[in-house]
């Protein structure tokens, strides 16, 4: 749990945390600069954004006050967050003024890690990047530099800087976070799926801790179905705030939840619980899944999962109950397993077989333009799509890329191209990959931070360490920049625009995406730019046809001057009315205002899902024989070991958000939760300095000895021991969850794992 | 009728997130060293009858009606606003520290820069004037926190009042704090 301080403690921690911000001066760094340079120009009008705190990118407004502070708040004009903002979004403005944030490009000038810069201006950071790009895609092939840029705003900018130069391997960050859940949505579905949680009346919940590693609108949602009467049942190794607030909590076995919803459908399909008429109607591959699961009953996975077999069985009989208004959450980040797929498709089907989709309290099918559009006539007008600038075709590339997705049965074949497997960026470095005829020689990383979010750091940084090139575009001198060879000062959100986003809940929406509030502070640079002038730098200025990012704008609205003005006024805008297809007062509203959609509803008032939803897999059938879900026991830990597991706290979320002063002052030093019959056992006692260590990494921490923990089970938060030097407030404080993990890459899905076996011992 | 301001924190709805806190910090141009509200998050304690939870103290002024602070001030710095809520002037603060001493609730520090005890106002200055309400209830992201005109029955506050336990800490001094605590009232789960 975050740990508050005590009043002696926190003054005591808050005036060295100031020593050490001012002493701060590496070259480059705001702090180092002129007090003349680090005054503030920006709106005085609230201007509405979208926060980057962490990666559930809130909308917020936010204005300059006075030339000095700006102050972040929600955005009121959106309903689903209800204008309100967590701790990590009003530390917003932290980021802007940190003297130890980046401001001025930086250049390696000892060793790899051994913390020496010197600053160079922008034009020299693009003339050796360019050469060195230059000499790689002589010597190796430009594809053998991989190009890894965070969702939603970076990849646009970096993916077409990637391909101009000829690279293929593009990545973003979906395999350290949502890609198998992404994955098992497009199987299933053949489309985006969320949930209903406000509407429901009993939610399932596998260590989804939507109260502490916070999405404002879904912690709104799950506490309002809760104040109303609804069910939680959270199964989780430890007590999160999550599990505090749910109806039941299960410490289930780190790593089984596989298990435990295998049986799950065994008892739905068995004890005739399932929605025989939806099923039939709707889905595909029933006898199959049927088959698959038959030998998984509640008693034989009991003992696999830890979870009594009776209450396998009241657990699904009471989700049967409350459906359509019943949701199995897929889930978030909740103890990655080696088999990450199977475990999502698994979750998923669950609410299949009950029917509780397209119904409110349930699960949703996302509605973009392309998909509300199949359902509106000829009549009616159409919801808007947004464009891009025209570019020319990127140089081919006869090579396959390092995770071979592209390739007619690989592995991989369900990832999306922009998201990639970048887990494998380190193997593909230092190993050669099957089918793969080269090896990575350079990794350009736009806000990304491997070496704190991927598993096993020694393997992440042994790859960098063996690169001809790394450059990495950071706010500040993350963990992976410490080892860079070059350092480029991105602006924070709250100094760049960025183009608009196209999305869908229940109808079509945009968003403004990002918007300025104030002026670039030093020499930081948004992303559009830095990829423009180096791609120009480069010789490849035809694929950047935008002036800059307000013509970029320009052109992906075309005519619709209308959603321009509203966008950059409101943040948002939103297309027709919402539309739940099995929901027949939905169908009917959605008719009402677009009489021509009238042809697609059916006999019984709703519309027929477009699509049939797989509850066996031909695709994974062929290339990997899963098509069916199947348990396969991994071995996590040796008998002597303890099962390692981390989780989110609510102040210090991401990799990049734990040297914020505000936060860092909250939460400095996230303690290692152990069992008090295991601490017993180690002789250890409450706050006592340990070590938690295994042949992958020693990590120290404080004993936080509970009961809310499993007893074979060690808990630390993510996003602590950070190792770059250069995070003066966060370096080396706490448990880095990722060292102690194993460089293991699931198969299907490219996660990592998140449970390892670890040892605790006195320090 | 004068407003009497007052505020409820719900244990059940509070997540312990520290939205709250910030938010006071970014408002309030609080110096890092110290602070005006924090919520305590402690837990995962155990129930008497073996069961788990988590306990939120939200650690802040709680408005008291009978305000020790005020009875020992020597020089009127320290006082209630007609709207009930305790204040001090800077101007007139000698910086004797008796209110300091005498808050019960251990809800003020000295002000780095004014050198002036300093405290929760209800955002007083900076919002209640512009007829929002404070900061940290604009924020929170479950809507833990009310905030109201004790004096108008028909307000949010005296609903929630009228429809859920409350109690207040300290009670047994007799200062009668105008901040509200809803208990948790699921008492734990089974570990």
């Amino acid at each position: 749990m975050t740990q508050m301080l005590s009043r002696r403690s926190f003054l005591k921690l808050s005036s060295a945390a100031a020593a050490v911000a001012s002493l701060s001066s590496i070259p480059g760094t705001l702090g180092a600069l002129e007090e003349s340079q680090k005054q503030l120009k920006g709106n005085a009008k609230y201007t509405p954004s979208i926060c980057e705190m962490c990666t559930s990118a809130c909308t917020i407004e936010a204005k300059v006050e006075e030339g000095k502070g700006v102050f972040i708040k929600g955005n009121p004009a959106d309903k689903s967050r209800g204008g309100k903002i967590c701790a990590r979004g009003s530390s917003g403005f932290n980021q802007l003024y940190d003297p130890q944030r980046l401001v001025k490009p930086i250049m390696r000038v000892g060793e790899r890690g051994e913390g020496k810069w010197k600053v160079v201006s922008w034009d020299e950071a693009y003339t050796f990047i360019a050469n060195k790009l230059e000499e790689i895609k002589q010597k190796h092939g430009a594809h053998t530099v991989a190009f890894t840029a965070r969702s939603g705003w970076n990849k646009t900018w970096f993916h077409n800087l990637a391909q101009a130069y000829g690279s293929h391997n593009l990545f973003g960050h979906e395999a350290t976070c949502p890609l198998a859940y992404d994955m098992a949505m497009d199987d299933i579905f053949e489309n985006g799926i969320s949930r209903d949680f406000g509407k429901a009346k009993y939610i399932i919940n596998m260590g989804h801790n939507v109260f502490e590693g916070i999405v404002i609108s879904y912690a709104r949602q799950y506490m309002d179905m809760l104040a109303h009467g609804g069910k939680v049942v959270t199964l989780e190794p430890r007590f999160s705030a999550m599990a505090a607030k749910s109806t039941e909590w299960h410490a289930i076995k780190p790593g089984h939840d596989i298990a435990f919803v295998l049986a799950f459908i065994n008892v739905l399909i068995n004890e005739n619980l399932y929605n025989k008429k939806f099923v039939e109607k709707y889905c595909e591959g029933f006898e199959e899944l049927k088959a698959s699961v038959a030998e998984y009953t509640p008693e034989k996975m009991a003992t696999e999962c830890d979870i009594p077999a009776d209450t396998i069985k009241r657990l699904a009989r009471e989700f049967a109950k409350a459906a359509p208004k019943a949701i199995f959450d897929f889930g978030h980040r909740c103890g990655f397993t080696p088999q990450e797929l199977e475990l999502r498709r698994a979750m998923m089907m669950c609410n299949v077989l009950v029917g509780a989709v397209e119904q409110e309290g349930g699960y949703y099918l996302n509605k973009g333009a392309g998909f509300y559009n199949k359902f509106l006539g000829e009549g009616d007008a159409k919801a808007p799509g947004l464009k891009k600038p025209k570019i020319p075709a990127y140089p081919k590339i006869a090579v396959p890329r390092i995770d071979r997705i592209g390739e007619k049965d690989n592995e991989f074949f369900l990832a999306g191209k922009g998201a990639g497997i970048v887990t494998l960026i380190p193997k593909a470095t230092l190993e050669d990959l099957p089918g793969v005829p080269y090896r990575l020689h350079g990794w350009f990383i736009a806000r990304n931070n491997p070496v704190m979010t991927q598993s096993n750091m020694e393997t992440v940084i042994k790859a960098i360490k063996a690169m001809d090139l790394v450059v990495v575009f950071d706010i500040q001198v993350s963990d992976t920049a410490w080892y860079a060879d070059i350092v480029l000062p991105d602006t924070t959100y709250l100094e760049r625009d960025e183009e608009f986003t196209a999305s869908g809940s229940k109808n079509p929406g945009y968003g403004v995406g990002r918007q300025k509030v104030v002026e670039p502070v030093g020499e930081s640079r948004p992303g559009w730019r830095v990829a423009k002038e180096l791609g120009e730098k480069m010789g490849l200025g035809d694929y950047f046809p935008y002036k800059d990012i307000e013509d970029y704008r320009l052109q992906q609205v075309g005519d619709n001057v209308e959603l321009l003005a509203k966008l950059k006024a409101t943040g948002s805008a939103s297309f027709g009315v919402p539309l739940l297809l099995q929901d027949k007062k939905s169908v009917a509203e959605f008719v009402k205002k677009y009489p021509s959609a009238a042809s697609k509803v059916n006999e019984e008032g709703t519309i027929n899902f477009p699509e049939k939803i797989r509850l066996f897999s031909h695709k994974l059938e062929e290339v990997s024989k899963k098509g069916a879900l199947s348990y396969e026991p991994y071995k996590y830990k040796e008998a002597d070991e303890l099962y390692f597991v981390n989780g989110k706290s609510a102040v210090r979320t991401n990799g990049h958000n734990g040297n914020n002063l505000w936060l860092n002052n909250l939460c400095d030093d996230a303690g290692v939760w152990i069992h008090p019959k295991t601490a017993e056992r180690l002789g250890i006692k409450q706050g006592d300095k340990v070590e938690v260590y295994n042949k992958y990494s020693t990590q120290k921490g404080k004993a936080n000895v509970t009961k809310g923990v499993r007893e074979d089970t060690i808990f630390a938060y993510f996003g602590f021991g950070h190792v770059s030097k250069e995070l003066k407030r966060a370096y080396g404080k706490g448990v880095n969850s990722n060292a102690l993990y194993a460089s293991f890459v699931s198969p299907n899905s490219g996660m990592n794992l998140h449970v390892v076996g670890v040892k605790v011992r006195k320090a | 009728m004068a407003k009497k301001y007052g505020m409820i924190h719900d244990n059940n709805l509070c997540i312990g997130c520290q939205a709250c806190s910030v938010a006071c910090r970014s408002e309030n141009k609080i110096p890092e060293s110290v602070y005006r509200l924090q919520v305590w998050v402690n837990g995962p304690t155990e129930y008497p009858n073996g069961t788990l939870g988590y306990e939120y103290h939200r650690q802040s002024c709680v408005q008291c009606e009978n305000t020790p602070c005020v009875s020992v001030c020597p020089t009127k710095a320290s006082h209630v606003n007609e709207e009930g809520i305790v204040l001090v002037d800077v101007d007139l603060c000698v910086g004797c520290l008796y209110c300091i001493a005498a808050c019960p609730y251990q809800a003020r520090y000295v002000h780095p820069v004014t050198k002036a005890p300093d405290k929760c106002t209800f955002c007083h200055e900076s919002r209640l004037s512009r007829g929002e309400e404070p900061a940290c209830v604009t924020v929170c992201p479950t809507d833990a926190l009310v905030f109201g005109d004790l004096n108008d029955p028909k307000s949010k506050i005296n609903q929630v009042r009228s429809e859920r336990v409350t109690y207040r800490q300290k009670e047994k001094l007799g200062t009668s704090p105008k901040m509200f605590i809803v208990p948790n009232h699921k008492g734990g789960i089974n570990s």
